[in-house]
């Protein structure tokens, strides 16, 4: 069954807009990560323009990130307090992350920033996850006790200044790191049109010694809110939020997020990194070779303006 | 009283000696309604060509040639180049094509180059070429070469076409001809242009206009999304938030 989408100007198959919702959705659910770093290349794959693709995707993230981030809600895993400065400054950031993505199409450099971004991005968060997982579940092959969080395990990235307790969190840290992350990570995700659940999550565990029980739950409010402005930053801006899409996504998603947070309760920490670690990685070389193999089509075209 | 004076002015004007031909045209519709299950709609062009009024023939003499050109809203697009930089490949070279039409559709009742001259042809931008020919401050052999892969591309996204036996002559001088608009045509004001040919030369012509629009709920989106961006973003996220924790209420266990 077609459906056509009215801000895209093309139909495409509903179910096949679903179906994807679905499966990325299920991802997000078992990963706490918002699944814009799968969305946005599918959809762009499957025909949608790049611009209109990204701004709708975060629409969907938004809906995706919202069941889940309730449900920890209700098991108390936010750290409102934690939560509410990195939304502050991340959606600080996505003003920049917004500005530079109309900069850059209109060069005709989107593509190539966001291949380099997405390569760069998750080539590095992937290798790091994947040691350290691989490195946690061998030792627990050898019996040897992994603790989540050892005493005394600060670094000099707490000792700045202006110091805030974190009750939630069990953290007495600056709130400098804190800032620069959502800073980071607003900027880098309305670019890229992530979410950016996948570097939050360990730059809080490995920079912030954030607790587990509170990580994804803080991460999920946190792509929520930041990802609720971009979206109507990108709405504002290029106009090219294509409801109807984001609405077809949303369904999906929100019912894999489910099942996903489910299946999810059946696996051990270690064994989340690590498959989510492949997955990042997967994808971070699948953009490296965009780069660097030869394109089957080194001629491309782009509506230059909308109006003129 | 006025029909039968009508009638009887049309008898005396077709027994009146004197030459050419005229085209009587027609198209199925002048809207095309996008709606929610839009994936295309097909339009048929009909006609006949006619001794013109005066002339003392019963019927035109052939053999006729008619193109019909069916031209949409235009745009400024762009075609980029990659070029291989240290292993990376790179858009590196860009050339802009002014109000270049966003869709561009012949048909045509024989080869158009059997039809008529190219150069005839171009100057009527029956060739999609003709498009891409216009002087451009890129230079003229960039031009030329950016112009031919743009038009490729549209072809691929089958925003271009030619279609030499997409004309059909039904008696000598009565043809349809059928086109598909795929559902990525650009909603706008369509023109479609026929021509009569005959011994390469155009001996009639005629434009009609149709239009591929929006409608109800659609039309709805498409102008909130540009006259109040700022509610529509708004709208969007609420939409967002509601089926975000409607998901979660619904799958609760």
């Amino acid at each position: 069954m077609q459906i056509y989408l009215p801000i895209a100007e093309l139909s495409v198959n509903l179910f096949f807009l679903v179906g994807i919702g679905g499966a990325v959705g299920f991802l997000s659910g078992l990963f706490g990560v918002g699944g814009g770093f799968l969305l946005t290349p599918l959809l762009i794959f499957s025909g949608v323009p790049t611009s209109v693709a990204v701004a709708s995707v975060t629409g969907q993230v938004v809906a995706a990130s919202t069941s889940g981030a309730l449900s920890h809600y209700r098991r108390g895993g936010i750290d409102l307090h934690l939560a509410m400065y990195l939304i502050l400054s991340g959606i600080l950031g996505a003003f920049g992350g917004v500005a530079t993505f109309s900069i850059l199409r209109a060069n005709g450099q989107l593509d190539l920033v966001i291949a380099l971004g997405f390569l760069v991005l998750l080539g590095f968060v992937g290798i790091l996850m994947l040691q350290e997982s691989v490195r946690a579940l061998l030792k627990q092959r050898q019996g040897v006790v992994v603790r989540e969080r050892l005493p005394n395990q600060h670094s000099w990235i707490h000792g700045l200044p202006w110091r805030v307790r974190f009750k939630k969190s069990r953290l007495y840290i600056s709130v400098l790191p804190v800032l620069a992350i959502g800073l980071f990570i607003g900027f880098v995700g309305s670019l890229l049109g992530i979410g950016g659940g996948f570097v939050m999550v360990p730059a809080l565990v490995y920079l912030l010694r954030v607790p587990g029980n509170v990580v994804i739950g803080t991460s999920l409010a946190q792509v929520v809110a930041m990802m609720a402005a971009t979206t109507i930053m990108h709405a504002v801006q290029s106009q090219s939020v294509d409801i109807m899409l984001a609405f077809c996504l949303m369904v999906g998603g929100t019912a894999g997020a489910q099942f996903g947070a489910a299946a999810g309760q059946h696996l051990r920490g270690e064994q989340l990194r690590g498959l989510l670690a492949i997955l990042v990685l997967a994808v971070a070389i699948r953009f490296g070779l965009s780069l660097v193999l030869t394109p089957s089509d080194i001629y491309s075209m782009a509506v230059a303006s909308l109006s003129r | 009283m006025s029909r039968l004076l009508f009638a009887l002015l049309l008898v005396i004007f077709a027994a009146l000696p004197a030459g050419a031909e005229r085209l009587i045209s027609g198209l199925s519709n002048d809207t095309v309604q996008i709606t929610s299950s839009f994936s295309g709609e097909r339009l048929t062009f009909f006609g006949t060509i006619a001794p013109d009024a005066g002339s003392n023939e019963r019927v035109a003499e052939g053999p006729f040639d008619v193109v019909v050109v069916i031209l949409g809203p235009t745009q400024d697009r762009v075609a980029r180049l990659m070029t291989n930089n240290f292993g990376v490949w790179l858009n590196t070279e860009q050339v802009e094509f002014r109000n270049f039409p966003s869709y561009f559709h012949v048909l045509s009742s024989r080869r158009l180059l059997e039809i008529a001259d190219i150069n005839l042809l171009n100057q009527n931008f029956i060739l999609p070429e003709a498009h891409a020919m216009i002087p451009n401050i890129a230079g003229f052999m960039k031009t030329l070469t950016f112009g031919r892969e743009l038009i490729r591309l549209m072809s691929e996204e089958n925003l271009f076409g030619v279609q030499e036996n997409g004309v059909l002559f039904m008696s000598d001088t009565l043809y349809s001809a059928q086109l598909t608009l795929p559902s990525s045509a650009p909603p706008g004001p369509y023109i479609a242009q026929t021509y009569v040919f005959k011994n390469g030369e155009v001996i009639a012509r005629r434009s009609e206009g149709f239009a591929v629009r929006k409608i109800d709920f659609e039309r709805f989106l498409a102008q909130s999304a540009t006259q109040y961006p700022l509610l529509y973003g708004i709208a969007c996220v609420v939409l967002a938030l509601f089926t975000g924790w409607l998901g979660g209420v619904l799958f609760r266990r």
